[in-house]
């Protein structure tokens, strides 16, 4: 059952937008959502959709895997769509009983759920074609900055390390506990969510002591190895800015230009 | 900061995480009870558990399919809800309170108006927070008051 579960939704490849510096697409994602926001017409839309679908393209993810990865949103997503198009008021364009559909209704229905697709494709394009531990990376340089006024980037930094790396040593630690708990005769499946909650109780403190004990033997071998945190360490792959993170964020500082032209103009 | 502390939040931050894969079809999206939630009963034990209940839940909710903006408010809700656990922690009854209020309210408007969800902003609100209610009570609790028992792990 663990096996199933791949951890992250990193897609791998070698293209242009898999190498681009993890700087440069944390920053693209964020202008880009914020960019959906500034769209007020369909027009709008066309110009976002058509830069994420050549964002898309370059990276050689395939479109069915994004899409695939829509579908545990696609209840909201549907949920809002119907929502809006029957509580807005407006204009009736079909009425059944209670149940009446507006002009204004439709609009909204489809600009919000065009928007909602978009913000989620947008930020999941990020995590496609990133590694985890690039994005950590990206995020310790960034925070750099801030280290003046106390944020504590390298740490946060080496936390979220950490973190990644003991994910699959952990899922391993539960399946195993769930296992011997059950050959004990728990039962973690029947019952109302009450008492499913509970029944959680015997796997969690089990996982808690073995993880424990795991972070006792890192922190030994870690100061044994004279870790002293961020100061003066240097890394195995360092990032640099390159022709193509200059190339892209050109090409988004044009998207974000179309967009406002439009806003303005249209 | 010393590196125990470090490797400690790590850690808490990996479990977090795991819980929430595991668990995952209940675990995002505006029905969720997100059961590594009973984890935010954690600053109770040791301070390390507010960037590591922050972390978790940033790497947890980089699977998510809500994307960044989830990221972002999740977490900043997390760590809100963690420091305000960790200041009550005399009170071991108080201790989960401060989740399920920072998540109704951040995560509720998260929703409301980035990802324009059109009900009841109050209602959207209630509704989380029940699900928060459920995991932070009905696991969390219990967790808290059993983990006593091993409090010389989190030395």
């Amino acid at each position: 059952m663990i096996r199933d579960i791949t951890l992250g939704q990193y897609y791998p490849g070698d293209s242009w937008v898999h190498k681009l510096d993890p700087r440069t697409k944390i920053i693209g994602t964020f202008v880009y959502l914020i960019a959906l926001f500034l769209v007020k017409d369909f027009w709008g839309f066309l110009i976002a959709v058509t830069g994420i679908l050549m964002v898309v393209a370059i990276s050689r993810v395939p479109l069915s895997f994004i899409l695939k990865g829509l579908k545990p949103v696609f209840i909201i997503i549907l949920f809002t769509f119907f929502i809006n198009m029957f509580m807005t008021k407006g204009e009736v364009l079909i009425g059944w009983k209670f149940l009446v559909i507006t002009k204004e209704g439709l609009y909204n229905a489809f600009f919000m759920g065009i928007r909602l697709v978009l913000l989620i494709i947008g930020s999941s394009i990020l995590t496609l074609a990133t590694k985890p531990i690039k994005l950590t990376d990206g995020i310790e340089s960034l925070l750099g900055p801030l280290k003046k006024i106390g944020v504590p980037a390298h740490e946060l930094a080496m936390m979220m390390t950490i973190a990644l790396r003991f994910i699959p040593t952990l899922l391993e630690e539960t399946d195993k506990i769930m296992k011997a708990q059950m050959a004990r005769g728990a039962d973690f499946e029947s019952g109302n969510i009450f008492k499913r909650a509970k029944s959680l109780i015997p796997l969690l403190i089990p996982l808690f002591i073995s993880a424990f004990r795991i972070a006792q033997d890192l922190a030994m071998a870690m100061e044994a190895r004279c870790y002293s945190g961020g100061e003066n360490r240097t890394r195995m792959t360092a990032m640099t800015y390159e022709k193509r993170d200059i190339l892209a964020t050109l090409g988004l500082i044009a998207f974000v230009a179309t967009i406002l032209l439009e806003r303005i103009l249209i | 900061m010393k590196t125990k502390f470090l490797i400690q939040a790590g850690i808490i931050a990996a479990i977090y995480a795991v819980l929430t894969i595991i668990l995952a079809p209940f675990s995002y999206g505006p029905m969720q009870i997100r059961v590594s939630e009973a984890l935010t009963i954690l600053p109770y034990f040791t301070p390390a558990a507010i960037p590591g209940l922050f972390i978790g839940c940033l790497v947890s909710n980089y699977i998510s399919p809500y994307g960044v903006i989830d990221m972002i408010c999740g977490s900043g809700a997390t760590l809100i809800a963690a420091a305000g656990s960790y200041m009550l922690r005399s009170k071991p009854v108080l201790v989960p309170l401060p989740p399920v209020v920072a998540n109704a309210v951040i995560i509720g408007l998260m929703l409301h108006y980035a990802y324009g969800v059109p009900m009841n902003l109050f209602l959207i609100m209630a509704w989380i927070g029940l699900g928060e209610l459920i995991a932070c009570y009905v696991i969390g609790y219990p967790l808290l008051r059993y983990l006593k028992k091993y409090k010389r792990i989190f030395e």
